[in-house]
C-alpha cells in the first residue's frame, strides 16, 4: 500500500482520495498558536469561540511557556458575534489587555470569524493607538490546512510584518527556522543541541523562529546571512522568502535531520563546510562517535538483539525520515513500514532518496491517518514500531511486541527535555528501545504466589 | 457572620450563600464582566464527550482537522486508552478546507458517513458539526438521514457548533440525542436501572471508581444496571433503555436533564438523589433507587451492614471535624458540584462549610442542579474572591492563593477541603481526583478514603509543605 499524493495542505491527508480520515495533524489554528507561542513577552488572543481556546492550551505546552508569563486570552464568541459579526468584541477584549507588560499581542483567527468575514487586521490598525504592545493580527483559520501550515501561515506573518529589513549582515551568523515542527515531544532539546553545535562552531544565532524568541530577535532576522530549517514538516517557504527577500542562504538543505551517527555526521560535517568549521565539525563527530560507543559499552543496549527484525516507522517527516538511516544502520533493524504525517513535495522527495541510498523498499504512506496506519501495520507485520501511544493502541490485535513511544508519547512524561538530535540524541533514542525492551519480559503474570 | 456583603476595595467580592449568589446570578449582577476570563469548553467538545462514550460509535466530525483531533488525542488515546482500559476507537473527520467553505460539504459529508461505515463496521455514526460546517449551513440532518438509507447503521446527527451553545449545551444535546435510539419497550426489567449522565470523561471529576462503587452496592442489594448512559454503553443497551424500572443519576448534575426527558417522553420515572458522599447522602442514593423498585428491605440491609464497616471512620469524622471550619475550595478539583455535597458532607459531621470560589459562571450552566441542591437544605456559605475574575485563568493564580490564604486566617480550628496546590496555613485534605490511591470517594469505600485523607490532613499538620511546589504554582514571591 503506498499513498503518495501530489497536492493538497502541507502535511495533510487532503491530497488522498479519502473523504474521512482520523487525522494525526491539528489545524493551521494550532500551529499559528505553537508559533505565537514561541515569541517571549507576548501574548495571544483568540479571536474563536472557547473551544479553539484549548487549541491553544496545547500550542502552550508544546511551547513550554510558562502561564506566570504568558498569557493566553479568547474572545469566546457566540451565536451573537457570529450573526452580527464579532469585531467589537474583539476590539473590547484588546483593551481589557492593555494593562499587560508584553511587547506583542499575537490576534489569532479561527474558522468562524474568518467565515463571517471578521476583520481582525483592521480591528489591530484601530486598536493599536491605544496600546502600548504591538498588535499582529494573523488569519489562520482550522479550514487553511494542517497545523504546518499554521506554522508556515504564522511565520510569514511576522516576517513580513516584524522583520527590519535594513539592518546589517552579521558575519557567520544564522537564523533558525521551525523548530517547534518536530514531533519529539522535548523538541526544545533538540534546538538546544543545534545551539550548542553552532556556538563551538563560532555561529551566532541572531534568530530562533520560534522558542523563547524576543520580539527584537525576529526584527533582527534580516540580518542572518544563514538560515537552517530544524523541521521536514514546516519552515522552508520561511526559509525560501528570506532567502528570495534577505539574500539569506539556506545551509543543509535537502539533507535528513541529525538523527542517528551517520545523519549527524553529515550535518555537521555540511555545517563545517558552509562556516569554515570543518575542523571542529569533525572533532564533534570523532568525540560523539566515541562517547556513543563507550556508553554502549559500558550500558549494552539491547537494541543489538533485535538485529534485521522487521520496523514500522511512523511518525512526522522531522523525525521519522531521519530515524529510516539511524534504524537501519544502527540498530541493524529492517524498515517494512515508513508512514508519515506529512505529504509534501519535498518530504517525498527526500524519503525517495534515503530509501534509494540505503536500498530498502519498504512500504510508504505519506499523509498517514490512523486509520491507514493500521491497515498498513496489519500488512506489513512489523515487530517493531517506532511511533507514538497511537500505534500502542492502533496495533492492538497485530501481535507486535515492541511499540517504541519517541513521538507524541501521552503518558511518558519526560520532565527533562531529551533529544533526538546529536550523540546525545543516539543514546536516548537507543534508551526508549531499552525500556519497551524490557518492559516487553516483564511478567504480566505471576506463576504462584510467595509465601510472604 | 453577616451573609451576603459585598465588600468594595476589598479582595472579597461576594459573601453569602448559595442562595443569595443564585440570586445574583440570575440577576445578571455576578457575571464576569471581562470578555477574556474563564474559558470552559465548547459545545462541540461536550458533545463528543458523550458521544464518545458509546461503544463501537463512529463520531464523524464535519469539519477542519483541529476540533476532533484534540478531541481524539485527549479523549480517545489518553483518557480512554490510556487510562480506562478502553479500546482505540476512530474518530473520524471530513477534514474541511477552503473549497468546502466555499462551496459546502455536503456531498463530502454524505461520501465520508459510507466510508466510515465501510473501513470501520460501527454500530453506530453520529455526526458532528463544528463551526465551519454549521456556518456554513450545510444540513448535517438531511445528509444523516440519507446516509442511513444507504448504510447498515444508524446515522444520526448534532449541531454541536463550538458557538452554538455553552459547554453544557453540548451534553445536553448529546443526551437528547441518544434518546432517539431507544425504542419502545417489548417487556419491563424488574429490579433494573439506567444509571444516567456519564461520559467517556475526559473530565476529571468522571473516574470510574466512583461508578464501581455505585454498582458494588447496587449489585448487593439485587438491582441490574442494563446500561450506563454513556459511560461505555452499546447501542443495543440504548435501545432497551426503556425497558428498565428507574432511571438513576451517579451525578445529579449530568444525569437530570436526560432523566427528566425520558420521564417526559417515556414515562420511566428518574430518582433524584445527590451525590452519594457520606454516609446520609450515600443512603438518600441507594434507598432513592431501591424503594421505587420494592427493593427497600434488602438495601437497608446493605446499608447497615456497610455502616457497620466504616462505623470506625464515621466516629474518626465525627471528632475531627465537629467544631471546624471546613474551607472548600472547587476552582480545579474536584468540581462545583462535588464541593458542595462535600459541603453537605462536612456539615453532617459538625463542620461549618465555607465554600471559596464556586465560578459565577458554573453557578449559571448548572442552575438546575444548584436549585436542586438548595431544595435539599444545603445552602453553604459562599466566599468569591477577586482573583477569581481576573484576566486568563484562574486556576493556580497567585491573587486566588493568597486571598485563600487571608480567608482562612480569619476563620478558627480550620481545616481545608480542596486539592494539594493550595498552601492555606491549616491542614489540607487532599481531595484531588488526580490521585487513585485514595478512590472513590463516594459510598461507603469513598467514606473510608475520605477518613483516610483527613487523618492525614491532620496527623501531618506540622510538617512542613513544599517550598518547591509552592514556587512551582505561585512564583518564589509567594507567601
Amino acid at each position: 500500500m503506498e499513498q503518495r499524493p501530489d497536492k493538497g495542505p502541507a502535511g495533510t491527508a487532503a491530497g488522498s482520495l479519502d473523504q474521512c480520515t482520523d487525522p494525526y495533524l491539528r489545524c493551521a489554528f494550532n500551529g499559528t498558536a505553537q508559533t505565537a507561542l514561541g515569541v517571549s513577552r507576548s501574548a495571544l488572543l483568540a479571536h474563536s469561540p472557547q473551544g479553539c481556546d484549548y487549541l491553544v492550551n496545547n500550542a502552550f505546552a508544546s511551547q513550554q511557556c510558562d502561564y506566570m508569563e504568558t498569557v493566553t486570552l479568547c474572545t469566546k464568541l457566540c451565536v451573537d458575534e457570529i450573526v452580527h459579526g464579532g469585531e467589537d468584541l474583539l476590539a473590547r477584549t484588546i483593551r481589557e489587555a492593555r494593562d499587560l507588560p508584553i511587547s506583542v499581542l499575537f490576534v489569532i483567527s479561527a474558522c468562524g470569524p474568518e467565515i463571517v468575514g471578521d476583520d481582525i487586521v483592521a480591528v489591530c490598525e484601530a486598536v493599536q493607538p491605544e496600546v502600548k504592545f504591538r498588535l499582529l493580527p494573523i488569519e489562520c483559520a482550522g479550514f487553511r490546512g494542517s497545523q504546518y501550515d499554521g506554522i508556515d501561515i504564522a511565520l510569514d506573518t511576522m516576517l513580513r510584518k516584524l522583520v527590519r529589513g535594513s539592518g546589517k549582515k552579521v558575519p557567520g551568523s544564522v537564523c533558525l527556522i521551525a523548530p517547534h515542527a518536530n514531533a519529539n515531544p522535548t523538541w526544545p532539546a533538540d534546538l538546544a543541541w543545534v545551539r550548542q553545535v553552532l556556538c563551538r562552531m563560532g555561529v551566532p544565532v541572531v534568530a530562533t523562529l520560534t522558542h523563547r524568541t524576543p520580539l527584537s530577535e525576529i526584527e533582527n532576522a534580516a540580518s542572518a546571512e544563514a538560515s537552517i530549517v530544524l523541521s521536514h514538516d514546516a519552515g522552508q517557504k520561511a526559509a525560501d522568502y528570506l532567502h528570495a527577500t534577505y539574500g539569506i542562504e539556506q545551509v543543509c538543505r535537502g539533507i535528513p535531520l541529525p538523527i542517528g551517527m551517520t545523519n549527524t555526521q553529515r550535518w555537521l560535517t555540511a555545517l563545517g563546510e558552509r562556516f569554515d568549521a570543518l575542523k571542529i565539525a569533525e572533532e564533534m563527530v570523532s568525540k560523539g562517535e566515541r562517547m556513543v560507543m563507550e556508553t554502549c559499552r559500558r550500558k549494552w543496549p539491547m537494541a543489538r538483539f533485535l538485529y534485521r527484525v522487521p520496523a514500522a516507522i511512523v511518525a512526522d517527516a522531522t523525525v521519522g525520515i531521519p530515524l529510516v538511516r539511524f534504524v537501519t544502520e544502527e540498530m541493524e533493524m529492517t524498515p517494512q513500514l515508513v508512514a508519515l504525517y506529512s505529504s509534501q513535495r519535498q518530504v517525498r522527495e527526500l524519503l525517495d532518496r534515503e530509501l534509494e541510498s540505503l536500498g530498502l523498499s519498504p512500504k510508504v504512506a505519506l499523509g498517514t491517518d490512523v486509520y491507514k496506519t493500521r491497515k498498513c501495520l496489519a500488512d506489513a507485520r512489523p515487530r517493531v514500531v517506532f511511533g507514538s501511544t497511537i500505534e500502542r493502541h492502533a496495533s492492538e490485535g497485530l501481535s507486535i511486541p515492541y511499540i517504541v513511544e519517541v513521538v507524541r508519547m501521552m503518558r511518558q512524561f519526560r520532565l527533562i527535555d531529551r533529544e533526538y538530535f546529536g550523540y546525545g540524541g543516539v543514546l536516548n533514542l537507543f534508551e526508549c528501545v531499552q525500556n519497551e525492551w524490557t518492559m516487553a519480559w516483564r511478567s504480566k503474570e505471576k506463576r504462584y504466589q510467595a509465601k510472604w | 457572620m453577616e451573609k451576603c456583603v459585598i465588600m468594595e476595595n476589598d479582595f472579597i467580592v461576594f459573601h453569602g450563600d448559595l442562595q443569595q449568589l443564585l440570586e445574583k446570578v440570575e440577576t445578571g449582577e455576578m457575571i464576569p464582566r471581562l470578555q477574556a476570563s474563564h474559558a470552559p469548553m465548547c459545545k462541540f467538545f461536550t458533545a463528543y464527550y458523550v458521544i464518545s462514550g458509546i461503544r463501537h460509535v463512529v463520531p464523524l466530525v464535519h469539519g477542519p482537522t483541529g476540533c476532533p483531533l484534540y478531541m481524539s488525542d485527549f479523549v480517545r488515546t489518553r483518557e480512554c486508552c490510556e487510562t480506562r482500559g478502553v479500546p482505540l476507537e476512530p474518530t473520524a473527520c471530513t477534514h474541511l478546507d477552503e473549497s468546502h467553505v466555499i462551496y459546502g460539504g455536503e456531498g463530502k459529508l454524505l461520501e465520508a458517513a459510507k466510508e466510515a461505515y465501510a473501513k470501520y463496521h460501527p454500530d453506530l455514526i453520529v455526526i458532528l458539526s463544528c463551526c465551519c460546517s454549521g456556518i456554513i449551513g450545510d444540513d448535517v440532518e438531511s445528509i444523516a438521514r440519507e446516509a442511513g438509507k444507504l448504510i447498515g447503521c444508524p446515522v444520526l446527527a448534532l449541531r454541536s457548533e463550538g458557538f452554538g451553545g455553552d459547554f453544557r449545551s453540548g451534553y445536553e444535546d448529546a443526551f437528547k440525542l441518544i434518546m432517539d435510539l431507544m425504542e419502545p419497550p417489548e417487556t419491563k426489567r424488574k429490579g433494573t436501572i439506567n444509571i444516567l449522565g456519564a461520559r467517556w470523561g475526559p473530565n476529571p471529576t468522571e473516574f470510574s471508581w466512583d461508578l464501581d462503587e455505585i454498582e458494588r452496592l447496587l449489585s448487593d442489594i439485587g438491582i441490574r444496571v442494563n446500561a450506563v448512559i454513556a459511560g461505555g454503553c452499546t447501542v443495543e443497551q440504548i435501545r432497551h433503555a426503556r425497558e428498565v424500572e428507574l432511571n438513576a443519576s451517579w451525578c445529579y448534575d449530568w444525569g437530570q436533564k436526560l432523566g427528566d426527558l425520558m420521564q417526559e417522553r417515556f414515562g420511566v420515572p428518574y430518582s433524584r438523589t445527590g451525590q452519594p458522599y457520606g454516609p446520609t447522602a450515600t443512603k438518600e442514593w441507594l434507598l432513592g433507587v431501591a424503594r421505587p423498585l420494592g427493593m427497600e428491605e434488602k438495601a437497608l440491609e446493605v446499608i447497615e451492614r456497610e455502616m457497620r464497616e466504616v462505623e470506625p471512620d464515621l466516629a474518626y469524622m465525627r471528632q475531627a471535624l465537629e467544631g471546624r471550619t471546613a474551607v472548600i475550595e472547587i476552582s480545579e478539583f474536584p468540581g462545583p458540584i462535588r464541593a458542595l455535597s462535600l459541603a453537605r458532607m462536612a456539615e453532617e459531621f459538625g463542620a461549618h462549610p465555607v465554600v471559596i470560589n464556586v465560578h459565577p459562571y458554573t453557578i449559571k450552566e448548572r442552575m438546575p442542579s444548584i436549585k436542586y441542591i438548595l431544595e435539599t437544605g444545603v445552602n453553604p456559605e459562599i466566599i468569591l474572591t477577586k482573583g477569581l475574575f481576573h484576566l486568563g485563568s484562574f486556576r493556580s493564580s497567585k491573587e486566588t492563593e493568597d486571598e485563600l490564604e487571608e480567608i482562612v486566617r480569619g476563620y478558627d480550628n480550620v481545616i481545608f477541603f480542596g486539592n494539594s496546590g493550595r498552601f492555606p496555613p491549616c491542614p489540607v485534605v487532599n481531595l484531588t481526583l488526580m490521585n487513585p490511591a485514595f478512590q472513590p470517594h463516594y459510598g461507603f469505600r469513598g467514606i473510608k478514603n475520605i477518613a483516610a485523607l483527613i487523618r492525614q490532613a491532620l496527623e501531618n499538620e506540622n510538617l512542613p509543605r513544599s517550598r518547591l511546589f509552592r514556587g512551582m504554582l505561585y512564583g518564589t514571591t509567594a507567601r
